[in-house]
């Protein structure tokens, strides 16, 4: 057994043990086997229960035995008054506790208690919360018995205020109690909801349906009050996560109303893409485009055969229909599933258009703050700023400082979350991964908003230590990128929706894999020189970007591969300008 | 638990080996009998650790694959022993196997079996069976660490063979 130490004992001792365990074994191989050639036998009786007692009491893992107890069970209620009925069940509760003291983290005992408590003509759920209450007392972090409350606090409607009195108990006597906190965070939206937002800019109002919008978001009111309490506890022990957990889950946005983000338009393509919100099945969203007050019969796909689910989506407007300079058009998306819609505007002598709300208006990154709340958060970053002269070394404090600024003015505070960030990777090595994972997405988010207010579309970050990309969704319109001078592996099948790039730099890196780089209708010019592509195969991708005519390999392994040149020919007939 | 004097500071891979190897033998051993509604497991766990210790041939092929038959149901889900019901846990041990270890002779159903545990654990082990499976649209798991492929390779972990 685990962290057990180990104790000699005499040859008799041995012995003796060695015999108990011999009968022991016995009895159980008999009743096992007893009840495997009832089961088979399909039997249904009382000696059924008996032996899959016996064998449950010690062994209550045996899952296939809880399985066939309850198919006993339910033959017998079959033959019994409902009285009768309430006498086994109640029986078999105080059998399950038993067991449960065996284990109590037992997954066939507590599931085999939900079930009974579905058969029980009168369930009794105040001596089920007493039972929870007991449980946790043992052990704060049993999740099998959170499982359990929330299954009994849902089906006998205590209400999410004494549940939320609950956890005030239990955080109030240990700060150090992840799932209590966890649980307030599920209970607060529900009693001190974020009011809804006003109506979502193009959404057609409809007396009919009411869209149930929940942002699983605390209003600002409460959302104080909470902050001072994490505020408490964190500060009480600096070193215990489950406050500063909190915390994070405090600061963070809110979910993201559903609505189409950008609708991009190409007369040269005659091809119409879409960004939505997240992730979307457009097949079975009830999408339809209406050019010109024309319903169009159009086919949706994805922009890469690996996302089945995708938050970008294109079509193929019928040939002709706005290939006409010389000619305005309208269009609208409708998402009917969610009831809103985005109009784009295709003007004379425009080759493309597109209209989308920016990252900062859609409060993509950053909740817009109130004066109140912005100077909480103001005041919590000073804190948390003296607390780390107390302890360099804490990483929650670190972390949190970094959301604090993200929170406050992400642009404004770039330089010192990325010395942050380095502190963070060497006071915490194991995780410095995690963390580069997470300052590149903030460092892109960035990006994106710098790009926003320049208004260009040109997404430059070289030279930042990247490991990750995210946000691509983003990209939809952006025509210039450069990830030179960065520590990417790969560029994944979601860089397929940069729909409108042209440029692509990504030197000096270790990139392996182009799946990205796949039917991308405008890309020309890719430079990939100093990378880890090793194969010919790396490079199929490009084919299906039928545009592309330079194209730099230079320092790339596959350059030693026999016959590249002819080979890369073959592959990419229409690249005029290689560099191998 | 703390290390001490006595404690060993490197593994000792023959003596883990011998006994893996020996342990199925145990037949009427306590331990191993009350831990039968686990056995698939027991198995997964033995056969990856011998294969990463380069001592698979050790184990006895026929017999592991025979058992394993045994446990497939008509439904298409695995049983963690002879007799016992099947659940997800046990299928998707069968899954991760199947695609690293073993070549199973006779007919596999790749169906996945949907049990009644509805939390992370099962959810994970779900998902992942599905992966392994060959489902599209998941990412493609690594049967050793039941982890996703592209986070080992971002974070250069490989599993190594040890000699």
């Amino acid at each position: 057994m685990h962290g057990r130490v180990k104790i000699k004992s005499t040859a008799q001792q041995e012995e003796e043990k060695r015999k108990e365990k011999e009968k022991k074994l016995k009895a159980f191989v008999s009743a096992r086997d007893a009840v495997l050639k009832k089961r088979s036998a399909g039997e249904h009786d009382e000696e059924a229960l008996q032996l899959t007692r016996q064998l449950l009491s010690s062994n209550p893992d045996f899952a296939t035995l809880w399985n066939y107890r309850r198919e006993v069970l339910l033959h017998l209620e079959t033959l019994r008054e409902k009285d009768e009925v309430q006498k086994l069940y109640e029986s078999e509760l105080h059998f399950i506790e038993a067991c449960l003291k065996v284990n109590p983290k037992s997954y066939g005992c507590w599931h085999h208690r939900t079930w009974v408590n579905t058969r029980l003509p009168q369930p009794d759920w105040t001596r089920e919360l007493g039972l929870c209450d007991r449980c946790l007392s043992l052990d704060e972090r049993n999740f099998h018995c959170w499982d359990y409350r929330r299954v009994v606090v849902k089906a006998s409607g205590v209400s999410v205020e004494q549940e939320l009195q609950f956890t005030d108990r239990l955080i109030g006597s240990n700060f150090s109690n992840y799932s209590s906190w966890h649980y307030r965070s599920t209970l607060l939206p529900q009693l001190h909801p974020q009011p809804a937002p006003d109506s979502a800019p193009n959404t057609s109002p409809s007396p009919t349906t009411s869209p149930q919008f929940h942002s699983h978001r605390v209003c600002e009111e409460q959302l104080l009050k909470e902050y001072e309490l994490s505020h408490n506890a964190f500060f009480t022990d600096p070193n215990d996560q489950s406050a500063w957990f909190y915390y994070r889950w405090l600061l963070g946005r809110a979910e993201r109303e559903e609505m189409i983000s950008c609708v991009y338009v190409s007369r040269e393509g005659e091809r119409v893409s879409v960004a939505f919100s997240k992730p979307v099945h457009a097949q079975s969203e009830g999408l339809m485009l209406v050019l010109d007050g024309q319903p169009q019969q159009v086919e949706w796909r994805s922009t890469h055969p690996r996302l089945r689910h995708s938050p970008v989506w294109l079509c193929d407007l019928p040939p002709g229909s706005i290939s006409d300079m010389s000619n305005e058009h309208n269009l609208t998306i409708h998402w009917t599933e969610k009831h809103t819609h985005r109009d784009c505007a295709l003007y004379t002598g425009c080759a493309e258009s597109w209209c989308r709300d920016s990252a900062t208006n859609l409060e993509l990154f950053r909740s817009e703050l109130s004066v109140e709340k912005s100077s909480v958060l103001q005041a919590e970053l000073q804190s948390c700023n003296q607390l780390l002269e107390l302890e360099p070394q804490n990483k929650w404090c670190l972390l949190t400082i970094i959301l604090l600024m993200r929170a406050l003015d992400p642009l404004g505070h770039e330089k010192e979350t990325l010395a942050h960030f380095q502190t963070l990777k060497e006071v915490d090595p194991m995780r410095s991964t995690y963390y580069s994972d997470l300052c590149s997405k903030f460092l892109i988010e960035n990006t994106i908003l710098k790009m926003e207010y320049a208004e260009v579309r040109v997404f430059s970050l070289s030279n930042k230590n990247l490991t990750t990309l995210c946000h691509l969704d983003q990209l939809l319109f952006v025509t210039h990128i450069n990830l030179s001078s960065n520590q990417l592996l790969r560029l994944p099948p979601h860089f397929a929706m940069l729909q409108c790039l042209e440029v692509l730099e990504a030197d000096d890196n270790a990139i392996e894999n182009l799946e990205g780089l796949y039917h991308l209708p405008k890309l020309e010019e890719v430079s990939l020189r100093n990378n880890q592509i090793c194969k010919l195969s790396d490079l199929e991708s490009l084919a299906s970007c039928t545009k592309l005519t330079r194209l730099d390999l230079r320092g790339n392994p596959v350059h030693r591969t026999a016959h590249i040149e002819s080979e890369l020919s073959q592959l990419l007939p229409r690249v005029t300008a290689l560099s191998l | 638990m703390t290390a001490t004097l006595f404690s060993p500071n490197t593994l000792l891979l023959d003596k883990h080996a011998d006994y893996i190897a020996a342990y199925g033998s145990k037949k009427d051993d306590y331990e191993y009998t009350l831990s039968e509604y686990l056995r698939m497991s027991g198995i997964y766990w033995g056969l990856t650790v011998m294969d990463l210790m380069g001592q698979l041939s050790r184990m006895n092929r026929e017999e592991i694959i025979e058992f394993i038959k045994s446990c497939q149901h008509d439904c298409g889900g695995i049983s963690a022993s002879t007799g016992h019901d099947p659940h997800l846990l046990y299928t998707l041990r069968l899954a991760i196997l199947y695609t690293e270890l073993i070549i199973l002779c006779g007919t596999f159903l790749p169906v996945l079996y949907i049990s009644i545990q509805v939390d992370p654990f099962h959810t994970l082990f779900g998902v992942a069976g599905l992966s392994l499976l060959g489902d599209e649209q998941i990412k493609p798991v690594n049967p050793v660490f039941c982890m996703p492929e592209d986070v080992l390779q971002r974070i250069g972990l490989q599993p190594d063979l040890l000699n």
